[in-house]
């Protein structure tokens, strides 16, 4: 098999996967527990098989690197969307992690959601995740990333609101959307000045600039608004800086998502994208600088908000921007493969923490009849260094996660809302809010039984 | 194979949906309506179909109808005709029992003879009654009472005189094409298109009709896209000089439509208006996407056309068909987690409402991605407002399935069905086609090219674009 082939059971199998799947149960037919868990473990099973010969593959390659082209997605006249894909160091333990954590995740959910009503939309949601994740991790061009960010969000969002009849998760699951389309904002945004400036928006292209960009006739606020985008826009996918509100909130989905999105693998597109844009990002000091501040504020507010949080998969969920915040650090530092590393190890252990967190009583009870019931609570020190006074202070601080929700609340919705009621009033409508609500419309007294002929 | 063949397939298929009006009329009392409306227009559909191969599949770019020569369908209506029948059909497969009653289904043939009238005319005369057609089963209340029928109908007739007066400026001044048109006929034209689109500040009536009374035949009204139509065929004849700067004012007007609308849905709580503010504002993006002057903006405004026409139709039919399970939907005062009881419903309603505001993989995306890059090199600062706007739909549309779909199922929603098999399969169509449709763009942009060429070649500034 060549190449193309393998790299076509890796992206091609959890997209048709989604579709059968997917139409089947549009149609009318639904798959049982067995045939849907049998499914996932064959087809993660051959895409881990085909990963194995693609990345041997790669190891032989004289360039270390595999260009894939699938032709285009679609011609118009001059304008191309190409279907071009890259394999290489940077892609290679990026599509490895999801191909792996996702069949593990995959597995585990088999037994763990035995007999919820919701098993077929996990696991539809599974592969089309890991279908979006590799699309992002393969992708040699902005463009090809944003369809694969883009899957990564709208499955994200669905999962948080998978138990659906509780209503904290489905309020949060559209908080948590629309942070994402703000921050996706900037990803669209630097898309487009990326072909209006460059010429292209595939990293290819980004090195060249980044080598002679007075040659290429990029102007310098070009290579400072276009990494500032950028570090924004990963910034929205890895829960830092201005967009660190959401992570906690995502924690309502079942925990196998939450293992495999919040822990391993959506939240570390981010500092994918910035290694991939890391060469653009280094020309604009603001940008670096950005990028840095970024990665040290968040780190040091979540490690605080950590530490005074009372549930055990909101507390990983803090840790987690903790150690993406240290990661964005060692990319704005320039240690690449310190932050590759560093994202291989987090993302493995954060996955199983958070897939061992229902039993992290149990785990702990053993643990401390291990230690000779001699185990002390971590951060001890904190008490003797920090005074009394402050420590008050900044547990009611991070209580509040850090009045981030009500910046955010001030500054951008209610001004956002206050503009809307003033185009309301400019509108021109002839009875505008003014019907009445019909008598009886929402009696909750009257049982709703709807019958088939008037349907 | 067509072009041996020269049949009437405009005059028959414009005969066959006038037949079909006068025999799903009240006084013939049919047993089964629907299936007599569906016959006429499968009928309808394949004549339009074959009309279009014709067109693709020769070099001519018209395709003059042999019995009325004053109908003619070309590269730019060809396909969206097509598109406009199919949708008719799946709103007529998708409407409820109690929508299909009485006069409502001649009412949706009239509705559809006066579009296709106004899709295929080649004479301004059978263009304006086309447009008056359109306006018939409103004024005359075909689809029962209605709180917005005065409304409605006084948008609509103000908008059809509006494009009388335009066409008796233009038979005035004796001229024969718009190459020629005068500054006071091009005034009325687009006042026809601002009334007819529902393009703000004039985008209150069209709201206010997805508020209340009959959906599925609102959603044939709006999904006709007349104001679209007049101006792609104003875009792809030889327009003077200031008549572009004209229509270059109008798709800023679009734009500020699709954010002003974008932005009122985030404060709107029923269902039917948020819906509609949703639908507007995307469907303002064509206008936008069809005087971007450049081949990636028109395409990308053609192709969403489509997105537009398919995908809310998805969505209004969904929303009918829950409105007559559950009373609580027309204005629910909590969310409803209808999804427990009706999961396909939610999945058909979420697909396309991803559609529409462009989620990768279905024909949305592609459109969307060409719209945007044609309207950035048109006018960059505008085209960032165009995201933004379709960032907020996004939120509007989930803030709208979360209503209907997710929470707690209420305790007087005992037993409703989910999708029936009338439903699930017209939905699954729908969805089929925007997920083909974004899996392989090629075949769509492929259908649409002969028509963005037409427009491509009077565009004033067409060679620096690309």
């Amino acid at each position: 098999m060549n190449a193309t082939a393998l790299f076509f059971v890796i992206l091609g199998l959890p997209l048709a996967t989604f579709l059968l799947l997917g139409i089947s149960w549009m149609l009318g037919f639904s798959a049982g527990e067995k045939c849907i868990g049998r499914t996932i473990k064959t087809i993660y099973s051959l895409m881990f098989l085909a990963f194995l010969a693609l990345s041997w593959m790669l190891y032989q390659d004289a360039d270390h690197s595999i260009e894939i082209h699938l032709g285009q997605w679609f011609v118009l006249d001059h304008y191309e969307y190409p279907m071009a894909f890259q394999w290489d160091a940077v892609t290679m333990p990026f599509a490895g992690l999801t191909i792996i954590l996702s069949g593990i995740v995959g597995s585990f959910s088999i037994t763990y959601l035995h007999r919820d009503p919701g098993f077929l939309r996990f696991f539809l949601l599974l592969v089309l995740f890991s279908f979006g994740a590799l699309l992002v991790f393969t992708a040699s061009s902005l463009d090809l990333l944003i369809a694969g960010w883009e899957l990564v969000g709208i499955t994200s969002v669905m999962l948080i609101s998978f138990f659906q009849y509780r209503p904290e998760p489905v309020r949060n699951a559209l908080r948590v959307f629309a942070t994402y389309r703000v921050a996706d904002l900037f990803i669209l945004v630097s898309v487009f000045l990326a072909h209006q400036w460059f010429g292209a928006a595939d990293w290819a292209r980004f090195r060249e600039i980044a080598l002679d960009a007075g040659v290429a006739g990029v102007s310098p606020a070009m290579m400072t608004i276009f990494p500032i985008l950028i570090v924004f826009a990963a910034s929205g996918k890895s829960a830092q800086g201005p967009f660190c509100g959401w992570l906690a909130r995502a924690m309502e989905g079942p925990t196998p998502s939450s293992a495999i999105f919040y822990g391993a693998i959506s939240v570390h597109a981010g500092p994918y994208l910035l290694l991939r844009a890391e060469p653009l990002i280094r020309q604009s000091p603001l940008a670096t600088g950005l990028l840095c501040f970024i990665g040290l504020t968040t780190a040091v507010l979540n490690t605080m908000m950590q530490r005074s949080s009372s549930d055990a998969k909101t507390s990983l969920a803090y840790a987690s921007q903790t150690q993406l915040g240290i990661i964005f650090v060692e990319i704005s530092l320039g240690w690449h493969t310190l932050a590759l590393i560093h994202v291989m190890g987090h993302a493995i252990v954060r996955a199983m923490q958070f897939l061992r967190s229902p039993s992290m009583l149990s785990d702990y009870h053993r643990l401390h009849s291990g230690a000779g019931g001699e185990l002390r609570a971590t951060g001890a020190h904190y008490d003797r260094i920090v005074p009394d006074r402050w420590q008050r202070i900044l547990y009611c601080f991070t209580l509040f996660r850090g009045f981030h929700d009500a910046l955010w609340d001030r500054l951008l919705i209610r001004p956002m809302f206050l503009i809307v009621r003033l185009v309301e009033k400019i509108e021109l409508s002839p009875s505008k809010n003014k019907t009445p609500r019909r008598a009886g419309t929402s009696s909750p007294e009257l049982p709703v039984r709807a019958k088939r002929e008037t349907i | 194979m067509f072009s041996d063949l020269s049949l009437p397939f405009l005059s028959s298929g414009l005969l066959l949906l006038i037949a079909g009006a006068i025999a799903c009329a009240p006084r013939f009392q049919l047993r089964s309506p629907r299936r007599i409306a569906l016959g006429f227009l499968g009928l309808a559909l394949l004549l339009f179909l074959a009309a279009f191969l014709k067109i693709q599949s020769q070099d001519e770019k018209i395709y003059l109808d042999p019995l009325l020569p004053w109908l003619e369908t070309d590269t730019v209506d060809g396909l969206p005709l097509v598109v406009f029948t199919l949708v008719a059909i799946i709103s007529v497969c998708l409407a409820p029992r109690r929508d299909v009653r009485g006069s409502s289904l001649s009412g949706i043939l009239l509705l559809v003879t006066g579009t296709t009238l106004v899709y295929t005319s080649a004479h301004w005369v059978t263009l304006n009654l086309g447009w008056w057609l359109t306006c018939v089963p409103f004024v005359t209340g075909m689809f029962g009472p209605s709180e917005d029928r005065k409304h409605t109908s006084i948008a609509l007739v103000a908008s059809a005189l509006m494009l009388t007066i335009a066409t008796a400026l233009l038979h005035a001044s004796q001229v024969a094409s718009l190459s020629t048109i005068s500054r006071g006929s091009l005034v009325f034209f687009l006042l026809a298109v601002v009334m007819r689109k529902g393009l703000f500040p004039l985008h209150s009536w069209t709201l206010r009709a997805f508020e209340s009374g009959p959906l599925l035949p609102k959603s044939l009204l709006f999904n006709s896209h007349l104001g679209a139509m007049l101006v792609a065929r104003a875009e792809s004849s030889h327009l003077p000089d200031f008549a572009h700067q004209v229509l270059y004012g109008l798709s800023l007007l679009a734009l500020v439509t699709a954010l002003i609308t974008s932005l009122r849905g985030l404060t709107e709580k029923k269902p039917r208006r948020l819906m509609g503010l949703v639908c507007i504002s995307q469907a303002s993006f064509i206008l936008s996407g069809l005087l971007a002057s450049n081949s990636a903006g028109i395409m990308g405004g053609m192709l969403h056309w489509m997105v537009v026409a398919l995908a809310s139709t998805g969505l209004i039919a969904v929303v009918r068909i829950l409105e007559v399970r559950v009373i609580d939907v027309a204005d629910p005062t909590a969310h409803l987690g209808l999804a427990v009881r009706a999961p396909r419903l939610a999945t058909f309603f979420l697909l396309s409402g991803l559609a529409l505001v462009g989620l990768p993989g279905t024909l949305g995306y592609c459109a969307e991605d060409l719209l945007f890059h044609g309207v950035q090199d048109h006018h960059p600062v505008m085209g960032v407002f165009l995201l933004i706007a379709t960032a907020l739909n996004a939120i509007n549309l989930m803030r709208l399935y979360s209503v209907l779909f997710l929470g707690v199922l209420p305790k007087n929603v005992i037993e409703i069905p989910d999708a029936l098999p009338r439903e699930r399969w017209p939905l699954t169509l729908v969805v089929m086609i925007l997920i083909a449709g974004g899996l392989f763009p090629s075949l769509p942009i492929s259908l649409r090219n002969k028509a963005v060429k037409t427009f491509h070649l009077s565009a004033p500034d067409s060679s620096h674009h690309e």
